[in-house]
């Protein structure tokens, strides 16, 4: 289960994500993130509210940066929970996705 | 569109000769297990998380190989991690590789050829007949090598096949593979599945050169 808002900013989109991001809310997840980036030159994704991520949730997260890159949008991961940014870490997304430890707005 | 199991063994066949090649004999067999666990994933059959496989949806696809997995994996609930299903499916009944080269035949891709080495030895090539889908294949992967954007799901996924296959070599140069190791090694990790499947070659390879050693020292006596 995840709970997705979409929130503007001082310029930014924030997308906070809240729950589990796995193979059942990937789609979700994914959706909003993409939606979000087509509809705003920069997107701020929180994931402060991450209780889980797997891999269907870290592949949606890519692929909706993958989109802002193609679109050439600003997109950033902010103020990873401890279980996410354990995912994060092991599987080295921060070499390919910019991550900040706070939201920039 | 095709399975990641067929756009690895597709990758593997030599446009020239017909001839499946591949570098590395234990990372292959290793990633071919990963490539099916990949399929399983995009099907929305299992999920992993940094350690475990879960089934998410036990249904079957209509793929032969996928459903037994699966159905193997529903029976057996007391392997959890990544690691021990690699294991499984590595040490288990599966002809993956047979299974994507008689898929690929059955699509026009290739043909199955059986010939005559000194009149006794059979030998098997895999001539290709339809080359667009190799070559889009291999396309996808320099892409996803050579150029920094993020690249597709399934493209990261290739990668992190290619790369223990030891086919990378075969498409790129020696220099492109130095200067774009660190690229390669990037991909490679983003997916669990891919991570495991190293740290299982790693072992693998550390047992053979034990077993190798202690081979050449009884020799030695």
């Amino acid at each position: 289960m995840i709970q997705v808002t979409e929130e503007v900013r001082a310029g930014w989109c924030v997308v906070a994500a809240r729950g589990r991001a796995d193979s059942n809310s990937a789609d979700d997840l994914e959706a909003v993130l993409r939606h979000a980036v087509e509809n705003n030159p920069k997107v701020a994704a929180d994931f402060s509210g991450l209780d889980y991520i797997s891999s269907a949730g870290l592949r949606a997260v890519l692929q909706a940066a993958r989109a802002a890159q193609e679109g050439r949008k600003e997109f950033t991961v902010c103020r990873l929970s401890a279980p996410a940014r354990k995912v994060f870490d092991m599987s080295g997304m921060r070499h390919i996705l910019r991550i900040e430890e706070e939201l920039p707005c | 569109m095709l399975s990641m199991l067929e756009e690895v063994v597709l990758l593997a066949v030599d446009e020239e000769s017909g001839q499946l090649r591949s570098s590395r004999e234990s990372g292959t067999a290793y990633a071919l297990v990963a490539a099916v666990f990949f399929d399983l994933a995009l099907a929305r059959k299992i999920d992993t998380d940094t350690e475990e496989i879960h089934i998410v949806d036990d249904a079957p696809i209509g793929d032969p190989v996928l459903d037994r997995v699966l159905t193997e994996m529903r029976a057996k609930p007391k392997l959890k991690t990544v690691r021990d299903w690699l294991e499984a499916i590595f040490r288990g009944p599966y002809d993956l590789e047979g299974h994507a080269l008689a898929s690929l035949d059955r699509r026009g891709i290739l043909r199955r050829e059986k010939t005559k080495r000194l009149w006794i030895i059979d030998v098997e090539r895999f001539p290709i007949v339809d080359g667009r889908p190799q070559q889009h294949v291999k396309q996808r992967l320099l892409q996803a090598v050579l150029f920094d954007e993020i690249p597709e799901t399934r493209d990261i996924m290739l990668v992190s096949l290619a790369e223990p296959c030891g086919l990378l070599g075969n498409f790129l140069t020696q220099t492109q593979l130095t200067i774009r190791g660190e690229r390669v090694r990037m991909l490679c990790g983003l997916e669990t599945i891919s991570r495991k499947v190293a740290d299982a070659i790693a072992v693998l390879d550390v047992s053979l050169r034990q077993g190798g050693a202690a081979g050449a020292i009884q020799g030695i006596r």
